[in-house]
């Protein structure tokens, strides 16, 4: 029998405690991954072209507080300024929908809206439909598979911010942004309903580059600066992670919690694993008497903890990795809270880090037992 | 005969080398559920704790939170004078129109910002609200720009000391007191003049109406008026009833606690079914004396679960205890209704931890199963030839 087939032979032996072992590192490893790849996508918006080109323009005190519609023709004229829209986040629920509606529901100008739109494919058609209506909508193909929803339909939404009730008809569905999930209807729609306060939410804008993006997010903030509604303008992307600051202790939190999970697991894992050893005392002391040195028999222990925790890793992050890419659709089973739910190759670099280190800190502790106890102590040994 | 309890709990402690690895995850698992489902229960409480039972709060139809209502001006001159509103000493009707502005603030620390809630209150609506009191500096006067913050709030904002002052839109407002709202919503909120407030953000309308009916029957008469007269698009309900629904936050918490209670706890079977099989497989000869003794299968079983069941015990004491240390600190995340900070404390209610000891139990005594029913059926006279 050579080495290789020896250890094998002995990680195989007890069979139903491989199991076990293999089992509680793959489990271990699989939440390691859910936590990362979820907390990614809660704290790490989306950063593609797209999103560094558009600008939010919101008002300085708060989010919740409205922009006066003369404001159009100051960003208008801004240099860099390419396109401009009322963006107003109507926050409806959605009829039959109990507590919360899990796509948003935004007031734009159809027609300024397009450039902003630049990753949406679109039929021309469906887009003058909605141009030329006032109480159609466009929804993104994510929410129209979700609910069903096909040309022609109606959709109604009970205000929660506004004090009015939305009842638009669907008139294009679009897909190929980050996400497609949002619905957008006419401005002059809500303003109708509203009774023409003269207010929007916030200004969507479109700048002419990238680089210039942030001369034109800085030239807007100044246009308005000591005016009566002072504004605050930013990238889409520094938009999202603005909201994810407010989450304040909370990530932190479960940031930490994901340590403790996965610290909980390996502790438990490498208990099992030095068990399986220790058992085995009476056999590596005859190995010893042998004439097998100290070092080959911390070569058998080393190899089979280590493989042992690579298989664990191979099952646990493969899964995870097979799972989310290929079986689960996150998004139904999330209603929409996850979109990408990606496992990046970081994230498996890092699971596969960390069952390595398993596999070693697994072996310490009965390699230190091994050289220290004698071949006499170790033929007593009874379990 | 059942094998005695010492038995089990003594086997349990012997070999103490291999099982506090296993007490210790599964004392980890029940830390993480025990401490996320307390930070649930802070914000549950912050909201059940908030309100009068007498007091009503109308808002508009259909807005989930206060600060999400608008109500026009016409409404509080309709209302105003219905007979089922209480009188105060000198004659006036007791209600508070309110008004809440969402006002975004720098964190201390260059943390980052984040929402706060501001309350333009009258001082009818400062009697309604007697959990909230001062607990520095004085309170604001009227035409002034003025505001007195929650001092929870005010350890996590900059420019919420007394006397500083922070720029929002084109007001200045100065910090004169801190409130404590007695560990209620209110302790999320900073309090100014309900007129300074709507002239500051351009507010023509209210937010909320907080009424002291008569007595209950004026009550429940008032709210039947408000909600079926065609002129409101409001809704009435009882202060209390409205802040116990304002839970969405905890929802998220509870389930991610709940998820990851469950995946954990499939590791830790996994450990201490392990942990367990090591004891029976070094115990085989014990077992079959035991056996050969008279004891029966079913009593070698009762005390095998026993031992599994004590040994995660242990841990889920150990977990609850660490969980503990955090109860009653102070932390905030952004509320779902409101959009803005709420701070709540962790809160390790007696029913969190009888969950979490039943769970490690539950945890312990399904890992303890299979190795209890294998010790069991062991052939005795094999059993004892084993060495």
């Amino acid at each position: 029998m050579n080495l290789p087939g020896f250890i094998l032979r002995n990680a195989f032996r007890n069979k139903r405690r491989l199991a076990l072992s293999v089992s509680s590192v793959a489990v271990s490893l699989f939440l390691l991954i859910t936590l990362q790849v979820a907390l990614r996508e809660l704290t790490n918006p989306i950063n593609d072209e797209g999103s560094s080109l558009r600008i939010i323009v919101r008002n300085k005190v708060s989010l919740a507080q409205p922009l006066p519609v003369r404001q159009l023709q100051v960003l208008e004229k801004i240099p860099g300024v390419v396109a401009v829209t009322p963006f107003s986040f109507f926050g409806g629920l959605y009829k039959g929908d109990e507590k919360f509606t899990s796509f948003a529901q935004f007031a734009v100008d159809p027609a300024r809206t397009l450039p902003l739109l630049a990753d949406a494919k679109i039929p021309k058609a469906q887009l003058d439909a909605w141009i030329a209506d006032r109480t159609a909508c466009i929804v993104g193909q994510m929410t129209a598979d979700r609910y069903g929803l096909k040309l022609g339909d109606r959709m109604q939404f009970t205000g929660q911010i506004y004090p009015c009730d939305l009842d638009l008809k669907v008139v294009g569905i679009y897909h190929g942004t980050a996400d497609d999930r949002n619905l957008m209807f006419h401005q002059a729609y809500l303003d109708e309903l509203l009774g023409n306060l003269g207010t929007v939410g916030t200004w969507w804008v479109r700048a002419s580059s990238v680089a210039e993006a942030p001369l034109v997010t800085e030239r807007i903030n100044q246009a308005f600066a000591n005016s009566s509604a002072e504004v605050r303008a930013e990238s889409e992307r520094a938009f999202v992670l603005g909201f994810v600051s407010m989450w304040a202790n909370i990530k932190t939190l479960i940031g930490g919690i994901s340590i403790v999970v996965v610290f909980a697991l390996l502790l438990v894992t490498v208990s099992t694993m030095s068990m399986a050893i220790r058992e085995r005392f009476r056999e590596l002391a005859i190995l010893k008497a042998l004439g097998f040195r100290r070092r080959e028999l911390f070569a058998f222990i080393l190899a089979e903890s280590f493989g042992l925790a690579m298989c664990g890793a191979l099952l646990g992050a493969g899964g995870a990795w097979v799972m989310y890419h290929y079986l689960l659709n996150i998004q139904k089973l999330t209603n929409g809270l996850f979109i990408m739910f990606e496992v990046t190759p970081k994230m498996m670099g890092l699971a596969f880090s960390v069952a390595a280190l398993l596999g070693v800190l697994a072996a310490i502790a009965p390699m230190v037992t091994v050289a220290r106890t004698s071949v006499v102590q170790g033929l007593k040994t009874l379990d | 005969m059942a094998l005695p309890l010492r038995y089990s709990l003594r086997n349990a402690l012997v070999r103490w080398r291999s099982t506090v690895a296993t007490v210790l995850g599964i004392a980890l698992v029940v830390f993480v559920f025990v401490l996320l489902q307390s930070l649930a229960a802070g914000i549950e409480k912050s909201s059940g704790n908030t309100g009068d039972p007498r007091n009503l709060l109308v808002v508009r139809k259909g807005s989930t939170a206060e600060s999400a209502s608008l109500i026009g001006r016409q409404n509080l001159q309709d209302i105003r004078y219905l007979p089922e509103i209480a009188r105060n000493a000198a004659g006036e009707p007791v209600i508070s129109a309110d008004v809440l502005v969402l006002v975004n603030l720098p964190r201390r620390l260059h943390n980052g910002e984040a929402n706060v809630l501001l309350r333009g209150v009258t001082p009818r609506g400062m009697e309604l609200r007697p959990q909230v009191h001062l607990v520095a500096g004085r309170w604001f006067v009227p035409g002034h720009r003025e505001v007195v913050v929650s001092a929870k709030l005010a350890r996590r904002f900059a420019n919420f000391d007394l006397g500083s002052s922070f720029k929002s839109g084109s007001a200045t407002l100065t910090v004169v007191g801190w409130l404590a709202g007695g560990g209620s919503a209110f302790d999320s909120e900073c309090w100014l003049d309900a007129d300074e407030c709507r002239s500051l953000f351009e507010r023509d309308m209210y937010s909320s109406f907080l009424i002291r009916p008569v007595d209950a029957a004026a009550a429940a008469r008032l709210i039947d008026r408000i909600e079926n007269d065609r002129r409101f698009k409001l809704k009435a309900e009882r202060e209390v009833d409205y802040y116990r629904k304002q839970t969405m936050t905890a929802a998220p918490i509870k389930w991610l606690g709940n998820f990851l209670a469950v995946t954990m706890s499939v590791g830790a079977v996994f450990a201490a079914m392990n942990t367990m099989y090591a004891a029976v497989g070094a115990r085989t000869r014990e077992i079959g004396t035991l056996r050969v003794l008279g004891f029966r299968r079913r009593s070698v079983v009762l005390a095998l679960l026993l031992e599994g069941g004590f040994l995660a015990l242990l841990g889920g004491i150990l977990g609850c205890a660490i969980a503990f240390y955090w109860n009653g600190y102070t932390t905030a995340t952004m509320g779902m209704e409101t959009f803005s900070e709420i701070v709540f404390e962790f809160r390790v209610t007696p029913r969190l931890v009888t969950e979490g000891l039943i769970f490690a139990v539950a945890v312990g005594l399904i890992g303890t199963a299979l190795p209890a029913i294998r010790a069991a059926r062991l052939p005795v006279i094999a059993a004892l030839k084993a060495i």
